[in-house]
């Protein structure tokens, strides 16, 4: 099988790289291969859909790229770092600077508003409260929340929770995006409207997405999709749009 | 030494944390929030801390309240002459020839002419408390010098008795605890009806719980031919020593001395099987709160898994967590603390009184809640929010970033 290439990928400078990237939980002595051998370069950019059935390694290697879990065996380089090379906290740290994360269930924090939730990812970086305010209200505004930053995840509706969630994810204008079903739990209005702001992010801001997801229709909205099967990249295609 | 390796990592990790609640990202208004939230486990935990650290509170002022009873009574300078092998006032006794001999001892302190010596009887009579109960209290007979000697005593109402008209004085702490002893009244003692002259405070010390009489008075009432102890002003606290020797070696004399403060120390351990109890009620309820407190840290923990695995996904430390919920235990268990101190308070003025196990006598104290003494309650449930904590915390700590992952 050829590696994926970032000519594949339509060019261009490659933020992630992977090579050889291997995976294995082991159960006792027992070793299971979740990801065998993955070669895959994304341009800075880009906007890739994985997909795969279930249990073929999607979260997994999603994982591996946003630095929230290490390979068995193989190299990466995102957002040019070795990320091979980080310890735990210079990894936190990575992940803070260069990764906006979006997930199924939104997790925000129920006892915090739209407001400190999107808030939290600045607690960790050196700024005035002043400056903060001006970002999560940037942020805010990008995903049309201004008029609901005061409320909390439970007065907000499921695409409004996840629009807030989206916010968190580029408040601290990261290069890379990390979605895992970001419209698993949505309905099809709301996934639409999801997937557009996603959309947005990618095209206005030039942000560089990798959204895992089961549905067609969402998969449409990248430029790429990227097939897993069984832990091995098994086929890539252009999106025609 | 070993103390010392655990106490310096304890420290240190202390030290870590005041500095982390200030400089750590995640803040204390996030844990606020989280224990309002779930307001039912917080309120019962943070209940049962309250309770613990009421009840140490109570146990604490207890304990204070019955050494401050027999320790503030002693004077290094002042000694107590007794019979041999007596151990208390009570079981002593000095013949009046004794007494005469003992008087003119170089060693004691004069004015002018007079000793600073006071010739005392102590006796016992069963009296009924307001609560229906009998109990012993203490009667001393003393001379007009024993006063001068007590300079703590001082009269709150009325006047000190006079010699030779069976006048007494009765300690404003007891008035509450039995009836008749208003200021006025009569007691009946050796067969005699005694005026109650006066009434007085002695700053809480175990004079409190004594009638206090003329000594002469005393013995006729209750023909009694012996006195039970000197007690006496040395004129200088050094030669105690020398002053002990002499009486001890004398043919004529053949007493023992001790000075005021040992033999009040010694009685100290009257307190001792409460104190015992007291401590081991708080241990057990201790250990029971800090469990309280463990599990329900745990549970937040385990509800809370996903959360923070997204915070550590986005990039808060191990450490940032774990000072957070280190901070949410202590913030439970402080407002506990909080609410137990001022519970205690409730406790604060109540006079009572406990039987000496050695003098088989009445003694008397007042519950004093001071603000030292709650504060060392606060302090306590902080410490509690610590310990039961910690593991939680550490638990919390060492969540994987992947759950943040974990769909459902
Ligand atoms: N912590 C773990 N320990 C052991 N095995 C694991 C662990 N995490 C994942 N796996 C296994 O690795 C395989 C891939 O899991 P992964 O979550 O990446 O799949 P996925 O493609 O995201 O599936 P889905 O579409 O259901 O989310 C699965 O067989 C799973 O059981
Ligand atoms: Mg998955």
């Amino acid at each position: 099988m050829p590696a994926t290439t970032t000519e594949d990928l339509g060019g261009g400078e490659a933020i992630i790289r992977l090579q050889d990237i291997a995976k294995s939980y082991w159960r006792e002595a027992l070793e299971i291969p979740v990801l065998k051998g993955i070669d895959l370069d994304i341009p800075k950019g880009g906007y890739v859909a994985l997909m795969g059935p279930s249990g073929s390694g999607k979260t997994t290697l999603l994982n591996l790229i946003a630095g929230i879990d290490r390979p068995s065996g193989g190299g990466l380089e995102v957002c040019g770092y070795a990320l091979n090379d980080l310890d735990d906290d210079e990894l936190a740290a990575w992940r803070n600077a260069h990764v906006g994360f979006i997930f199924q269930n939104y997790n925000l924090v129920p006892v915090l508003n739209a407001y400190e939730n999107v808030e939290l990812p600045l607690l960790l970086q050196p700024l005035s409260r002043s400056e903060r305010r001006r970002r999560v209200l940037e942020a805010l505004s990008l995903v049309n929340l201004e008029d609901r930053m005061w409320n909390y995840p439970r007065q907000l509706s499921g695409g409004q929770e996840q629009r807030v969630a989206i916010a968190r994810a580029i408040v601290t204008d990261p290069d890379l995006l990390v979605a895992d079903e970001p419209t698993g739990a949505l309905d099809h209005k709301n996934a639409e409207e999801v997937l557009q702001l996603m959309e947005r992010l990618n095209r206005e801001l030039g942000k560089t997405i990798v959204m895992v997801t089961h549905d067609p229709k969402a998969a449409h909205h990248a430029r790429h999709q990227i097939h897993l099967e069984k832990g091995v990249l098994d086929r890539m295609v252009e999106v025609n749009q | 030494m070993i103390g010392l390796l655990v106490l310096l990592p304890f420290a240190a990790y202390l030290g870590w944390l005041l500095w982390a609640a200030f400089f750590l990202p995640v803040p204390l208004s996030y844990n606020l929030r989280s224990l309002w939230q779930r307001k039912v486990s917080t309120f019962s935990t943070a209940g049962a801390i309250a309770l613990v650290v009421g009840i140490f509170v109570v146990v604490l002022s207890l304990a204070q309240g019955l050494s401050v009873a027999f320790v503030t009574s002693g004077r290094d300078d002042q000694a107590l002459v007794l019979r041999p092998n007596a151990r208390f006032e009570l079981n002593s006794s000095i013949e009046r020839e004794r007494m005469r001999i003992l008087k003119v001892h170089p060693l004691l302190a004069r004015e002018g002419e007079q000793p600073l010596c006071s010739a005392e009887v102590v006796a016992v009579k069963l009296f009924q408390k307001s609560n229906g109960d009998d109990t012993n209290v203490t009667i001393r007979g003393m001379e007009p010098m024993g006063l001068r000697l007590r300079p703590q005593a001082r009269i709150v109402e009325g006047r000190w008795f006079r010699p030779g008209v069976s006048e007494v004085v009765v300690p404003r702490k007891m008035q509450g605890r039995f009836p008749g002893m208003e200021v006025g009244g009569i007691v009946k003692m050796g067969g005699r009806q005694w005026d109650i002259v006066g009434a007085f405070e002695a700053g809480g010390s175990s004079a409190e719980s004594e009638i206090w009489t003329d000594v002469a008075d005393l013995m006729q009432a209750y023909k009694r031919d012996s006195y039970s102890t000197l007690l006496a002003r040395l004129q200088d606290a050094n030669r105690i020593g020398e002053f002990t020797r002499s009486v001890d070696e004398d043919k004529r004399l053949k007493l023992e001395v001790v000075t005021e403060r040992a033999y009040f120390k010694e009685l100290t351990k009257a307190g001792d099987p409460i104190a015992v109890l007291g401590n081991l009620i708080t241990v057990i309820l201790t250990g029971g709160a800090i469990f309280s407190a463990m599990n329900t840290m745990f549970a937040a923990v385990a509800n809370r898994t996903k959360e923070i695995g997204m915070l550590r996904a986005l990039g808060f430390r191990q450490r940032d967590i774990l000072a957070s919920f280190q901070w949410e235990a202590i913030l439970l268990c402080g407002a506990g603390g909080l609410v137990g101190a001022g519970l205690a308070t409730f406790a604060n003025g109540i006079q009572t009184g406990t039987t000496s196990f050695d003098t088989f006598s009445d003694v008397g104290f007042a519950f004093t809640i001071t603000p030292g003494l709650m504060a060392q309650g606060v302090a306590f449930s902080l410490v509690m929010g610590l310990l039961g904590g910690f593991l939680p915390a550490w638990r919390a700590s060492r969540i994987p970033l992947t759950e943040a992952m974990k769909g459902g």
